[in-house]
């Protein structure tokens, strides 16, 4: 068997050279050596994607995008259907983890100011993808067409009426006439299997060329110099002399990390699945029978509780706009070499401070 | 008698959209609007039905008095099929008409055929606007011992304990899988059906047939009890948690050699 094996493995070797892919850039590939588990998000997010992408697909081969159709195909999904449940379970869970970890992922770029020059675009592409995750993630949200998605749409998607002249033109584009209904479901499933999939796995694509290209930066943690080194002269691929290769000793690291993801995902879905599927979500939507206390996602209660915060909606969603600008952009406001986040103080503290503001905003909005 | 059965399970199912039928939307007819304005007894009646069971399931006053809900000017005219306060005699054929399977039970009964002779009627149990729904609660001494000794009712409802709470106890089983989104459809019309053929037979006021039918009730609901699934397994997903964490501890045992 190993010998059969082997033969196959020199087959393509010596029609590909795929020994000097895994030797020169793969083991030849090396990372900081104070590398820390923080930079293997990125494979965690990575392992997320393929998962969504897998179970999605499986999803698809049974429902049926129609108001009067996707509830009761959601249902047989998870009742008939042999491992149905947890395949829903999976994608349902797995799009609330996607965004916590590329959040983790993002807070872990911020703080070892990973996102400096030249690494700007690295950063830019991220949050992009972060904005692309909420989008698949609201645009998937309708589709089980019950209560609670029903209502939290409507919600979410009212929120951009308070956008000044475009806001009712954007949310009638989006809802496909005046309410949520049969057009928004069409319109949401195409975004959500077809349009965001493919932007998002571009994206990653370029995301991961982007770091290919520069090379991984060097955390600023146990060093005495934790200056940002790049010139900006000319390009320069940030090399590791006697750094940790990439493999086997890093892939490790990813496959650690992976592992522990797996525990914690599995561990939500076997045991806590009502934190992400509560049982108004097996009540079929109603768009007569409004719900109490119906609220978005966790992920835009900060954005919901912002917008009621102020007295008019324009001044909200001009505070999150600038908010989100800046965060956009931060690369290229704060040029400051220095990386390390105790010898920046003013950042960090204003970082943690807009970090737990997100959050205490967050949960205003969920106990409001 | 297999047959009969069938025939009481699906006239049980009929009742529900004979209900939604009759149901008109109590925040918008008329009864309501005008009488809860009125003072004093007039308005009591609207005050009783807010609290009852036939306002919980949106069965308004049009559903036992006739008229027209919606209509202003003639809501109350005869012609538009109102007929005032039922006269005792024509309760039970009026209630009969949605809750079809107890009337030719009552009828039969002692109960039934003192109808006339100062007999008690639906209402007389259950309310006429304050109405409850059928529980074992509704037998009591306070109760039966307006026209008669308690003993007798004492050991139907002694009969119906154990049914009472089994249908209990599969009514919380299926908001529980309800809630874990397990298909629970055809649990909840089953037991629909054997709450209505349960409460159906107490109005036969016979401890013998009451005893004999509990007991097939008891076993339907035995065998109801070990549908609907168990949700996905507990075990699996120790195992699938206890796998991931072994694994992550083998690679960082293979990484902590490497390094």
């Amino acid at each position: 068997m190993m010998q059969f094996l082997k033969n196959i493995y020199n087959w393509i070797d010596v029609r590909l050279g795929t020994h000097e892919i895994i030797t020169e850039k793969r083991t030849g590939y090396l990372l900081p050596r104070n590398i820390n588990a923080w930079y293997s998000l990125g494979s965690v997010l990575l392992v997320i994607f393929a998962l969504q992408v897998i179970t999605g697909l499986l999803l698809m081969l049974y429902y049926v995008p129609d108001i009067d159709k996707a509830f009761d195909s959601v249902s047989f999904i998870m009742t008939e259907i042999p491992l149905g449940r947890l395949v829903r379970l999976f994608h349902a869970v797995g799009s609330s983890m996607m965004l916590l970890i590329l959040l983790l992922h993002m807070f872990s770029i911020l703080f070892m100011g990973s996102y400096k020059s030249p690494r700007e675009l690295h950063w830019l592409t991220g949050f992009v993808l972060l904005l692309l995750a909420m989008g698949i993630s609201l645009t998937g949200y309708l589709l089980p067409w019950n209560q609670l998605s029903f209502w939290a749409t409507t919600v979410a998607t009212d929120c951009v009426t308070s956008i000044p002249f475009l806001g009712d033109r954007i949310v009638e584009l989006l809802r496909g006439g005046k309410q949520v209904g049969s057009h928004t479901i069409g319109r949401f499933y195409t975004l959500h299997v077809g349009l965001l999939p493919a932007v998002i796995a571009v994206l990653i694509g370029i995301h991961l060329f982007l770091i290919q290209r520069t090379g991984v930066s060097t955390p600023p943690f146990g060093l005495e110099d934790s200056k940002n080194q790049w010139k900006g002269e000319t390009f320069e691929y940030e090399e590791h002399p006697g750094g940790v290769p990439f493999f086997p000793n890093f892939f490790l690291q990813d496959m650690i990390s992976i592992s522990l993801y797996l525990a914690c995902f599995m561990l939500f879905v076997f045991f806590f699945p009502d934190m992400f599927i509560p049982s108004i979500s097996y009540v079929p939507a109603n768009p007569l029978v409004t719900p109490s206390h119906i609220k978005p996602e966790w992920y835009f209660l900060a954005n919901y509780q912002t917008l009621k915060l102020f007295p008019s909606e324009i001044i909200g969603l001009t505070v999150q706009a600038v908010a989100m600008a800046f965060l956009a952009f931060l690369p290229f406001i704060d040029r400051g070499a220095e990386k390390h986040p105790l010898k920046r103080p003013l950042f960090t503290v204003s970082a943690l401070g807009g970090i737990l503001l997100w959050i205490g905003m967050t949960l205003w909005g969920y106990y409001s | 008698m297999r047959g009969w059965r069938i025939i009481l399970m699906l006239l049980a199912l009929g009742v529900m959209p004979a209900i939604e039928a009759r149901a008109a939307a109590p925040q918008v007819i008329v009864c309501i609007q005008c009488h809860a304005a009125l003072q004093g007894r007039l308005s009591l009646p609207v005050r009783l039905w807010q609290n009852s069971i036939h306002s919980e399931h949106g069965i308004a006053c049009n559903a036992c008095h006739g008229g027209d809900p919606m209509n202003s000017v003639n809501s109350m005219n005869p012609a538009n099929g109102f007929r005032g306060v039922p006269p005792p005699t024509s309760v039970p054929a009026l209630c009969g008409g949605c809750h079809m399977g107890i009337t030719a039970y009552y009828t039969n009964s002692a109960h039934g055929r003192t109808l006339g002779q100062g007999g008690p009627t639906c209402v007389t149990c259950h309310g006429s606007h304050d109405i409850v729904s059928a529980s074992l609660s509704l037998i009591n001494k306070k109760n039966c011992s307006v026209c008669h000794t308690f003993d007798k009712a004492l050991m139907i409802r002694k009969a119906m304990v154990k049914t009472d709470g089994m249908l209990k106890a599969i009514e919380k089983k299926i908001t529980v899988l309800r809630s874990q989104g397990i298909e629970t459809d055809p649990l909840e019309k089953k037991l629909f059906s054997l709450r209505n053929r349960f409460h159906a037979m107490f109005h036969s006021l016979d401890v013998t047939l009451i005893r004999k039918e509990s007991a097939h009730i008891q076993a339907e609901i035995e065998k109801s009890n070990g549908a609907g699934g168990a949700g996905t397994g507990h075990l699996v997903g120790v195992l699938a948690v206890g796998w991931a964490l072994l694994a992550a501890l083998l690679f960082s045992l293979i990484k902590k050699n490497i390094d």
